[in-house]
């Protein structure tokens, strides 16, 4: 049967207050991930601080959540400017017991999609997991896949299996749908963000979520209301779940953790070149978010 | 009682005879066909109907005959955007003088306006006319200048006659946005994508289109939308699909290759001004081949 990620949980990265990864803490976020909804975890993403932690640090992170979550399948994000930097941190992620593998477009480089073919190939066939590629265009200054490259990759790579898709475009994901499949049937479409009406309607059959860190009860209702063709249902809590997107958007990484700790979650700073949020930021942002999540919907703190 | 904006509505090419002058017998066959096929609104001229390369006088003598012909079998608007704010302004006074029931309108072209002067602009448009005023959002046409969810809320909250968007970003944030926060202040905001992107939009509160395809396959467009109201999303899925590859097919080259299909569908509208290209007869052959393995010389209707 083929790999079918379902609702993805992409994990922070808590600290310590000298800068070192708090496994502890860690141990204890991804249960809270496992226990409230998660069928699948990737880490560490972006939103996991993976660009902040050298590769020694990653693998030890990718080793420690496979040692330690039991059963729940492992997405491990391998991204790094250099292809085979990337490509043997997958091999190391596969031997650790990883059930899947995925790759962003590479940093700093504004790669042609010849390139992209190049280092997207070469990291899927370091090992023969499945292998996921991850369209993020508004955090890789804009560089982003198109329909070509995908077919490409099809013909190039036999476990390339998906696109987790965060660049939100329509006519991208309809692109993809409608052609991918042809040439892998297999193939699926993973929503990259929490919009995922217009994602499901599509035809989007995975969703990899940040703010299930936040969220976790009402993306699973959003997930189980998509899932099952409920698109109209789904409206309600999808709004919900945009407006939480929008508190946390411009800060990013520090807002997650800003609002994590309002969850009684406290994850710590996030890692230089990130600062954490100022006081009046974060007073700001606590009120919205406890606003915006009533203590009935969501657990507070760990339980 | 205001007219409704919602289904699929139709924003009509413009025919051009050979030396390309207005081809106005052509145009009135346009306009039958469309309400004849199932429309539920008629706009013109958008950016398909090659607004930008029309003068003035043109575009008043055009939308005199769009409402003329059309004759309140649906509704009418006038799409009003022009380089200069005082043409948009004298554009959309005309349409009201001769009975269309709104205006469309897009932010301001080529600069890149502050939130604050496309509030004042959609401000001072709204209050210089009484009938019904639709926004256009395009941000990938317009480098990114875009009325957000928030501007929006404002734009609904003091102008009666703010009625809806033509929302053009195909992006699921953009949308969401400004269903979230629109409509729970005016619940009828015709919220309405560009294209045919239904699938995507109407779970969200969208209750329409402005149709690219309609002048080559209306029945695939009215089953879309049938489809798509009842929630019947596996067909939905399914059409929405095929319009897709329609979509591919005319994009290239919008909307010359549009008016290079309606000629194998029996419907000649003439050349494309410049700097459009006219579609050649190699890319209409090939336009044919592609309808024929869509099934659509089939299912569709030909001629007028």
């Amino acid at each position: 049967m083929t790999f079918e990620p379902g609702l993805i949980h992409a994990p922070l990265t808590p600290f310590t207050d000298n800068g070192r990864i708090n496994f502890d803490d860690y141990l204890r976020l991804l249960s809270f991930h496992v226990s409230h909804g998660a069928d699948c975890l990737a880490l560490p993403m972006h939103v996991g601080e993976a660009v902040n932690m050298s590769d020694a640090e990653q693998r030890k992170l990718i080793a420690f959540a496979l040692e330690n979550i039991g059963n729940t399948p492992v997405i491990a994000h391998v991204t790094d400017a250099g292809t085979q930097i990337a490509a043997d941190r997958a091999v190391f992620a596969a031997e650790k017991g990883a059930q899947a593998i995925v790759a962003t477009t590479p940093y700093y480089w504004t790669p042609p999609q010849s390139m992209l073919i190049e280092h997207f190939t070469q990291i899927a066939a370091a090992t023969s997991l499945p292998f996921y590629v991850h369209n993020a265009p508004a955090d890789m200054s804009g560089v982003k896949i198109n329909l070509d490259l995908v077919l490409k990759l099809i013909d190039r790579a036999p476990n390339f299996l998906g696109v987790i898709d965060s660049g939100l475009d329509w006519q991208f994901m309809l692109e993809l749908v409608t052609e991918a499949p042809k040439l892998r049937p297999e193939f699926q479409l993973v929503s990259g963000n929490e919009f995922l009406v217009s994602a499901s309607a599509i035809g989007a059959t995975s969703c990899l979520s940040t703010l299930a860190a936040i969220t976790p009860l009402q993306m699973r209702k959003l997930y189980d209301a998509c899932r099952a063709d409920h698109l109209f249902e789904a409206r309600k809590v999808q709004e919900a779940v945009a407006e939480l997107y929008q508190i946390v958007k411009t800060g990013g990484v520090a807002a997650l953790k800003a609002a994590s700790s309002a969850m009684n979650r406290d994850l710590g700073s996030p890692r230089p070149p990130l600062s954490r949020l100022g006081e009046s930021e974060t007073r700001n942002l606590t009120a919205q978010i406890l606003r915006a999540i009533p203590s009935e919907t969501e657990p507070r703190g760990w339980v | 009682m205001p007219a409704t904006f919602k289904g699929v509505m139709q924003s009509t090419v413009t025919p051009l005879n050979d030396d390309f002058s207005l081809d106005l017998s052509t145009f009135e066959k346009v306009l039958d066909f469309h309400v004849n096929t199932g429309a539920t609104a008629i706009s013109w001229p958008h950016h398909k109907a090659e607004s930008l390369s029309l003068t003035f006088e043109e575009r008043k003598l055009f939308a005199e005959v769009a409402v003329k012909v059309v004759n309140g079998r649906v509704p009418v608007t006038i799409h009003v955007s022009s380089l200069a704010v005082e043409d948009t302004l004298a554009l959309a006074r005309h349409a009201e003088e001769i009975g269309a029931d709104g205006i469309l309108a897009i932010t301001p072209y080529v600069w890149a306006p502050t939130t604050k002067s496309i509030e004042e602009y959609f401000t001072k448009l709204c209050q210089s006319i009484g009938i019904s005023v639709i926004s256009y959002n395009s941000p990938s046409y317009l480098a990114g200048v875009e009325i957000s969810g928030e501007l929006m809320a404002r734009l609904i909250e003091k102008l009666p006659n703010f009625v809806g968007v033509k929302e053009a970003s195909f992006n699921s944030e953009k949308f969401a946005e400004i269903a979230r926060i629109a409509l729970p202040i005016r619940p009828d905001f015709a919220l309405v994508t560009g294209v045919e992107f239904l699938l995507p939009s109407v779970p969200l509160g969208g209750v329409g289109s402005y149709s690219a395809a309609g002048s080559i396959c209306p029945n695939l467009c009215t089953q879309l939308w049938e489809s798509c109201v009842v929630g019947d999303w596996p067909k939905t899925r399914e059409i929405q699909m095929k319009m897709t590859r329609i979509w591919h097919l005319f994009k290239d080259q919008y909307p010359s290759s549009l008016k290079g299909g309606m000629v194998i569908m029996g419907r000649p509208v003439g050349p494309t001004r410049a700097p459009l290209p006219t579609a050649s007869r190699e890319r209409q052959d090939y336009i044919r081949t592609q309808l024929e393995e869509m099934g659509i010389l089939d299912s569709e209707p030909h001629g007028w």
